[in-house]
């Protein structure tokens, strides 16, 4: 006799009504349903369209930092490096967190000048970044090509972690205290039915329930376009690669201004590597997972400049995933402008699955107890509408 | 030497740890490479995905007709990132062709789990 | 000098010894080579077997496909580290070294953690709590995971060369070959490509592009790229063909039985293939495990004894195979080859967007009845053992295919190489 299922299954059954169902079994989902059943006793469903870490939280580079531009982000992933530090623990399984920093590099008056004035902000709020000269900059990363590098910025507390056991961990406490999570089944459409709204599944079920959160990310608008919903967020394809697997040589995730190159080394010893290709496309609000031979090129030129000696790694694997991207690279996150019962928790532009800890936690408080965290007002859905400017969050990597 | 069946030597999956993952409700080859890390190791695959579907076959939790192998990922063998490097000039135009454009020979969308 | 230990032997008493002019050394080691060699078939000759560690449970681990395809023969070799023992030809003064030990000499102690956790390591809730034993953990398990450390040097400067074939070939089997010949027969323009050297393959007359592995293809962008060239003259090829034969042919792939893993467990058709490149036998008891159907042939041309897998018990031994345990008893081995039979290579067809079809072997190519699996900026086709046809046809398979493939360029004659 099987012991029973602890990460999602198609084989579990779904109730006819529930209180939340949400749409979307990726770490976001997850984190909201199993908050969820940390702060009420609301009835939830998870509905994930294939298996878990499927999507784009089974496909990110797992980099989890608090140096950003804007300070509602900074403040939101101080919040989520401080649950990081105890998750493991929470959650009952390795997440593989380490905190090795991340390390800016600026090659640009334009790119030093964002480095200092984000040190300072970060200083005024308590994240301990310093800035720092080339030279130290190649203390932390010893065959660093540090010749063009006009500054750096390095914080310790920013870190990476292993994105998988993150959503079985969060899928598998959630299960553990009563949220059902069906796998294989999509929603496919949604109506409003009295006071909430009635999703139709691809397996031919239905499910009412009394809110719907749509947490399908780049596939957020298979959902909304079924109510006539058109957010400006969209699917944009983003190639990444991991090479074979080396000793512990690199402690933090280096990231490059100027070209968007990113690269880790995780705990099993590959660097993990991605990078922004020139000439982007526009995907429509089609997801395109495909991945091609000019991002290896374009990728191995710029790591094998800014660090030579790497040039004779092997890839191992290419993949790709897409970030959701909104104008402003901004989250779009709460009630849907005209369907108060659909909730949008979507366009998180390539950091959603770091911010996540801390979005679970704050939606989950929204839904439960109608708390409003101050982002929310930043991340109303609604404000694309009126045409007014947006701030635009400037340490968008990759 | 303690008696153990390998599946997957890359990453030390045994027989065991696979029976284990199929008993938390894993059923798909894709799931149970992302569970136990079996595939992910220097072969990518190549030693222990034959062996995994029959393992599977033998539980009852896959079907001949419906099973498929995980995403075959370029480089399908070891090249070199400055090796790569050496493209970075001559590699085309950033699109890449619309996906209809690369139908089968019978005019049928490729089935979903082949997108990389 | 070879060993008592040795696992090879010459097949004619003397030649080995002359032939072996080359040195190529092993942690400092020197050991005698002939040009045939491998990195591998090298070291088996001086009865090297285990060379490296495996990442979780500590176990020693050897090469076990002797065909490029498995992953555990890796070592550092000039300064590079996991380099595929196995397919690598010998090179006079080349430096060997073994990866992932903890200790340069002496006993490993991380050996212990195989008998320390004689039940399964479950990686995901292995030491969660408390958190200060999970950090010493996790910085244990960081440096006993990776394999080999950072390369010596910076890589040498790669040449890109672009290629507008009617044709390209994807691997020189027996219907890749058979393909190739017939279609240059009848004046196409021609690239036939191999992963390995011309010594793993049957002589030929045809050109081929040896030591050159295809290593992606990119319908969406018309590209397919080749790695190829010396270890210090390298090139990166593409090529934008108007059609691409896959002729990957097949692969050994693993047999669970326990301690299948042992150093001196090998793939038995990869272990024949060792052997009839370097002119070797076997010099120490052998038993080829598997299905009898498949199994007892192999054993007949290793000149090695047979067990079914079903009356397996377990490998035995401790840093290398020592015997099997069977149903009916105890048998001592030097070695044991594992005897499936050959699954398919599909990976690139896979990524060239073809389907594949499961066959109890291992997934193969599906094609329509002229041979084609696909089409997009090149018309993708397929044959021989890829698809699931077996070896003694393949060449017949592979003519058909290429007379399929002449039809459709004479059909469209206007569809030159582009």
């Amino acid at each position: 006799m099987s012991p029973r299922p602890t990460l999602g299954s198609r084989g579990v059954a779904l109730p006819a009504a529930c209180d939340v169902a949400i749409v979307g079994g990726g770490v976001m989902g997850l984190a909201t349903a199993y908050h969820l059943s940390q702060v009420s006793r609301l009835r939830v469903v998870v509905l994930e369209r294939s298996y878990l870490v499927s999507g784009a939280s089974g496909r990110n580079g797992g980099g989890v930092r608090m140096q950003w531009g804007d300070e509602g982000n900074v403040r939101i992933m101080m919040e989520s490096i401080e649950i990081c530090r105890g998750l493991t623990q929470e959650l009952g399984i390795n997440l593989w967190f380490r905190q090795g920093g991340y390390l800016f590099v600026a090659r640009t008056e334009a790119g030093e000048a964002r480095l200092i004035r984000n040190a300072e902000l970060h200083r005024a709020i308590g994240a301990p970044t310093r800035l720092m000269s080339a030279e130290e900059a190649r203390e932390l990363v010893p065959d660093l090509e540090v010749s063009g590098i006009r500054l750096a910025a390095f914080n310790a507390e920013d870190g990476v972690v292993f994105p998988w056991p993150f959503v079985w961990g969060y899928a598998g406490q959630a299960i553990r205290r009563g949220v059902v999570v069906r796998t294989h089944t999509a929603a496919i459409a949604a109506e409003p039915d009295g006071s909430g709204m009635r999703l139709r599944l691809s397996t031919g079920e239905h499910l009412r329930a009394q809110i719907v959160v749509n947490a399908t990310g780049a596939w957020s608008h298979d959902l909304n376009r079924s109510l006539g919903i058109a957010l400006p967020n969209r699917p944009h394809r983003h190639e990444i690669l991991s090479t074979e697997p080396l000793k512990p040589f690199l402690n933090p995730l280096v990231v490059d201004l100027q070209s968007g190159l990113y690269f880790s080394q995780s705990t099993r010893g590959e660097v993990v590597a991605g990078i922004t290709v020139p000439g982007g496309h526009d995907d429509g609000t089609v997801v395109d997972q495909r991945s091609s031979l000019r991002f290896l090129a374009h990728l191995g030129a710029n790591l094998v400049a800014l660090m030579p000696r790497l040039g004779a790694l092997k890839v191992l694997r290419q993949w790709a995933g897409p970030y959701d991207v909104s104008p402003d690279g901004e989250a779009i996150v709460g009630p849907t402008p005209g369907i108060p019962a659909l909730l949008q928790v979507c366009g998180f532009t390539g950091h959603g699955f770091m911010m996540a800890p801390a979005v679970g936690r704050i939606l989950a408080n929204y839904i439960a107890h109608q708390q409003r965290h101050p982002m929310l007002e930043r991340w109303d859905p609604a404000r694309f509408a009126g045409g007014a400017t947006l701030r635009r969050e400037d340490m968008i990597i990759g | 030497m303690t008696q153990r069946m390998f599946i997957c030597r890359c990453e030390d999956v045994t027989v065991a740890e696979v029976d284990h993952a199929i008993g938390i409700g894993l059923e798909s080859v894709e799931e149970i490479k992302r569970y136990t890390g079996l595939g992910t190791g220097p072969c990518q695959g190549k030693e222990c995905t034959v062996a995994l579907v029959h393992l599977l076959l033998d539980r009852g939790r896959i079907t001949a007709s419906a099973v498929q192998p995980f995403t075959a990922r370029p480089p399908a063998e070891p090249v070199t990132l400055a090796e790569l490097a050496s493209l970075a000039e001559l590699t085309g135009p950033a699109e890449l062709a619309a996906p209809a454009e690369l139908a089968s020979p019978a005019g049928e969308a490729p089935p979903s789990g082949a997108t990389p | 000098m070879i060993g008592a230990d040795s696992l090879l032997r010459a097949r004619e008493p003397s030649a080995l010894a002359g032939a072996r002019r080359l040195t190529v050394f092993y942690d400092e080691r020197p050991i005698p080579a002939s040009d045939a060699d491998t990195v591998t078939s090298a070291l088996l000759g001086v009865g090297v077997v285990a060379t490296g560690r495996s990442l979780k449970y500590r176990r020693p681990r050897g090469p076990y496909c002797l065909q490029g395809d498995c992953g555990t023969c890796l070592v550092r070799i000039d300064g590079v580290p996991n380099h595929r023992a196995c397919t690598t030809p010998v090179r006079d003064g080349m430096r060997v070294e073994r990866q992932n030990r903890v200790l340069a000499g002496g006993p490993d102690p991380t050996a212990l953690v195989d008998r320390l956790f004689a039940s399964n390591i479950d990686h995901h809730h292995f030491m969660v709590r408390p958190k200060l034993v999970n950090r010493m953990m996790q910085d244990v398990a960081r440096n006993l995971a990776g394999l080999g450390t950072l390369p010596d040097l910076p890589a040498a400067a790669v040449r890109p060369m672009e290629h507008r074939p009617q044709v390209l070939v994807v691997g020189a089997g027996r219907s890749g070959l058979a393909a190739t010949a017939r279609l240059r027969a009848a004046g196409l323009e021609v690239e036939c490509l191999d992963r390995f050297d011309a010594r793993w393959s049957t002589p030929t007359a045809q050109a081929v592009r040896w030591e050159t592995p295809v290593f992606g293809i990119y319908p969406a962008e018309g590209v397919i790229a080749a790695i190829g060239g010396t270890a210090d003259d390298r090139t990166l090829h593409t090529f934008r063909p108007s059609h691409v034969l896959i002729a990957t042919g097949a692969r050994d792939v693993m047999v669970p039985v326990p301690n299948n893993d042992l150093p001196g467990v090998f793939a038995a058709r990869g272990l024949l293939g060792l052997l009839t490149r370097t002119d070797t036998a076997l010099n120490c008891p052998t038993i080829v495990v598997g299905a009898p159907a498949v199994a007892q042939p192999l054993a007949a041309r290793l000149g090695a004894s047979f067990v079914a897998v079903d009356d397996v018990q377990a490998i035995l031994g401790g840093s290398r195979v020592e015997a099997i345990a069977t149903s009916s008893g105890k048998r001592e081995a030097g070695c044991v080859a594992l005897a499936a039979r050959p699954a398919p290579v599909s990976e690139l067809a896979r990524q060239a967007g073809a389907e594949v079809v499961w066959m109890d072997a291992g997934f193969a190519v599906a094609r329509d009845e002229l041979g084609r699996c696909g089409q997009g900026p090149w018309t993708l086709w397929a044959c021989g053992e890829a698809c699931g046809v077996t070896a003694d046809v393949a060449a017949d398979d592979g003519l058909r295919v290429a007379d399929n493939i002449l039809a459709a360029v004479r059909s469209r004659p206007d569809r030159g190489p582009r």
